[in-house]
């Protein structure tokens, strides 16, 4: 009976450890995709690089594919994440921007909680019936958008249409106060600058309300899938019995236990969501992860870099992981019922 | 005479399935006298259930619907009140004990936190920070002489000060400790040994017939002053049912509260009941004092349930059954719903449904607590084997 805690730690080790191959895997597949077709390319790849660069480009990839990605595996290994080809360390840019990303997908996470779910708990409520239509048209049209149209028209017309800036952290390029954790409301808390915390919850909105957006229908569909299949249970008729209101019954008792089956797929959306801010943040100037990767791979007229989009991919891989270990330990404290093993 | 706690006149609750639709609950009216225990029996299938859940507006609706009649408690008839008024009544108003009690405690919290809710729902009631229906709730009648020496005895004091402003304050002073304390003592109030352990525990980690225990506690620690029990045995291993059963008579005893104890099984309404209806196929056809429809039943279908109730009003040879089987409720037969296994069945029985009379010609017409049948023949009955 009971649950010990020396499991939790055991099941989180284990899951930690499950990352190895998951990362290992990731990395062979990036590094294989970008560099299989590079060997005699750098010429097109950097048409207006200086001849040191394509020099340098050339010795870098002309060697066998393997021994290019032992070459790459050693130097990870070390903490050496690679360069771009202009000579730029990937780890602290990634380590910069990193933060940024976090806050934006934070943000939008706190978004698809407070607004699908209770989304699916009204379309569950009144299955059948007009708000769950409205429901359902709702998320669907969130699902059904591509991200870089959401994002650019969020960005173009909404923005200016309800008074929102549309670009970058701040109003000010650089704000007045040290940055300690580069992210940029909790910056401005830190600070206790309460007019640039407005400014900046003001740029995080749009690009957070788009990125929720987009990956908010699974999670009001679950939520109204698992409602639906609670609603009928018995401790709900007992919860209604004792003389909670409809709310409480709703909300304190059934999504209680809805929630289990929604907190495994909100980790699930985590890969969503750091992919789509890989648009989102180019589009919205936001300094973030995602607006490297975009420059990484090219974008933009930037030139390319394959250390930084491997760097990014195994970032984001990391992130998802994390991510389900945080589902599946939040899914073990929601239902007492579940071991962790 | 003091008025009815619960007064049901003419109830119909229909189901609509597809295209059909049928009466689970047809023209049923009863009156509960406070503290009185009135017992319903009848078949698996004939609305007893139905009949429980549609007076505190449990049932979903739709599929199921009121389709007539009122339920009146303490004068408000809740058939009218609208959905969001309704939970004021339920809880300290009506409370109820249900059937299946393995999944009627919420699985993701200790038990601790649902008895505490319910304790909590009462007492913002108590003290008037939630509106509640009839100004507050009202408590059972622990009306036992003041030398008892039993449980609730003991816990009268503890649980039920005299008056509610006084209760108000000290709701208001109550420390975690003494709110514990309260769940303590309802958990005690049904018998769970070692009470201190069970409040932290899980409801997948307790067997059936605790469960039932705690939902027990849960309704009574919002003192009701109606209780449905809903056949609270029928889902338990039989030892467990009989230690539930002692349970519920005993507190029964102690509590003296208004009670409607719906059940398949003779032999607990003749012992804890006052009053006894018998229910066939969504109607009450025999309805009366416990002692005379159990000693003189009118109705053929409760001498046939008599006869077939096992040991103590049978010891020797083997059990009888009533031949046939519960009629479909969407293809009742015409007339009397029991022709078709009565053997008293005749043409005028084919007519329509006998009304509920008085078995007493004498006797008044609407009289609600005498011996009532709906049978044409009643006086027949009694030469039945």
């Amino acid at each position: 009976m009971g649950r010990d805690p020396s499991d939790l730690v055991l099941f989180v080790g284990k899951r930690l450890l499950q990352l190895i191959p998951v990362l290992f895997g990731v990395i062979i597949l990036t590094f294989v995709c970008t560099h299989l077709k590079l060997v005699g390319l750098c010429n097109a790849v950097y048409p207006h690089a200086s001849k040191e660069i394509i020099d340098a480009c050339n010795a870098k990839y002309g060697a066998p594919l393997l021994s290019q990605f032992v070459t790459y595996l050693t130097s990870l290994f070390q903490g050496n994440w690679g360069t771009s080809p202009l000579g730029v360390p990937v780890y602290p840019a990634i380590a910069a921007d990193l933060p940024a990303t976090i806050e934006l997908v934070l943000a939008a996470l706190v978004l698809m909680i407070v607004i699908g779910i209770p989304l699916g708990v009204v379309a569950a409520q009144y299955s059948g019936r007009w708000a769950d239509h409205f429901v359902r048209i709702f998320y669907l049209s969130g699902w059904a958008t591509p991200t870089y149209l959401g994002a650019v028209i969020a960005a173009v017309f909404l923005g200016p249409a309800i008074g929102l800036p549309s670009g970058g952290e701040y109003s000010t390029p650089v704000p007045p106060f040290p940055q300690y954790t580069h992210m940029s409301v909790v910056d401005a808390l830190i600070a206790g600058n309460f007019p640039y915390t407005i400014d900046a919850l003001e740029h995080l909105v749009l690009p957070a309300t788009v990125l929720a957006f987009i990956n908010m229908g699974i999670a009001t569909r679950m939520t109204r899938a698992s409602m639906l299949e609670v609603l009928p249970l018995d401790y709900v008729r007992s919860a209604r019995m004792k003389g909670l209101s409809e709310f409480f019954v709703m909300y304190k008792h059934a999504l209680r236990n809805a929630l289990i089956t929604t907190t495994t797929v909100l980790g699930v959306t985590a890969g969503g969501l750091l992919a789509g801010t890989v648009v989102v943040e180019e589009v919205f100037d936001w300094p973030g992860i995602g607006q490297y990767a975009y420059d990484a791979i090219g974008g933009g007229g930037s030139t390319a870099n394959f250390d930084g989009a491997i760097a990014v991919v195994i970032v984001f891989a990391i992130g998802v992981v994390i991510a389900n270990l945080i589902a599946d330990i939040l899914y073990g404290v929601l239902d007492p019922r579940v071991d962790w093993r | 005479m003091t008025d009815p706690v619960l007064v049901v006149d003419g109830l119909s609750v229909t189901y609509t399935v597809g295209a059909g639709t049928f009466s689970a609950v047809s023209d049923v009216s009863l009156e509960i006298e406070p503290g009185k225990v009135v017992g319903i029996v009848g078949e698996t299938g004939c609305g007893k259930s139905t009949l429980a859940q549609a007076i505190p507006r449990l049932l979903p609706e739709p599929p199921a619907s009121i389709g007539s009649g009122s339920i009146r408690f303490k004068g408000t008839d809740l058939v009218k009140v609208g959905r969001r008024q309704l939970p004021m009544v339920r809880g300290t108003g009506i409370g109820m004990i249900f059937q299946e009690p393995l999944n009627s405690l919420n699985p993701a919290y200790r038990v601790f936190d649902q008895v505490a809710e319910s304790i909590r729902i009462r007492h913002y009631r108590e003290m008037g920070w939630v509106r509640s229906f009839h100004g507050g709730p009202e408590p059972f009648d622990y009306s036992r002489p003041p030398n008892t020496t039993t449980v609730a005895g003991s816990l009268t004091k503890s649980i039920l000060p005299s008056g509610a402003a006084e209760e108000a304050v000290r709701d208001r002073l109550q420390t975690r400790s003494q709110f514990r304390e309260e769940v303590l003592s309802y958990l005690r109030l049904v018998r769970i040994n070692d009470p201190e352990t069970i409040l932290n525990l899980y409801p997948h980690e307790l067997s059936g017939g605790m469960r039932q225990r705690i939902m027990i506690a849960m309704a009574l620690s919002e003192k009701p002053a109606l209780l449905i029990a809903d056949e609270p045995t029928s889902a338990l291993d039989v030892t467990i049912q009989a230690q539930v059963l002692t349970l519920m008579k005993e507190l029964i005893d102690e509590v003296h509260a208004s009670i409607l104890f719906i059940s398949h099984d003779l032999g607990v309404v003749a012992e804890t009941a006052d009053e006894i209806g018998v229910m066939y196929a969504g109607r009450i056809v025999e309805f009366g004092p416990v002692a005379d429809v159990f000693r003189d039943p009118r109705h053929p279908y409760t001498k046939a349930l008599l006869r077939a109730a096992p040991s103590q009003y049978k010891a020797d040879g083997p059990l009888s059954s009533i031949p046939g089987s519960v009629p479909n409720l969407s293809r009742l037969p015409r007339g009397c719903p029991f022709r078709p296994r009565c053997p008293l069945a005749r043409d005028r029985c084919a007519t329509a449904v006998p009304p509920l009379a008085p078995v007493d010609p004498a006797a008044p017409a609407d009289g609600r607590h005498i011996h009532r049948t709906a049978c044409y023949f009643p006086e027949e009955v009694p030469g039945l084997p």
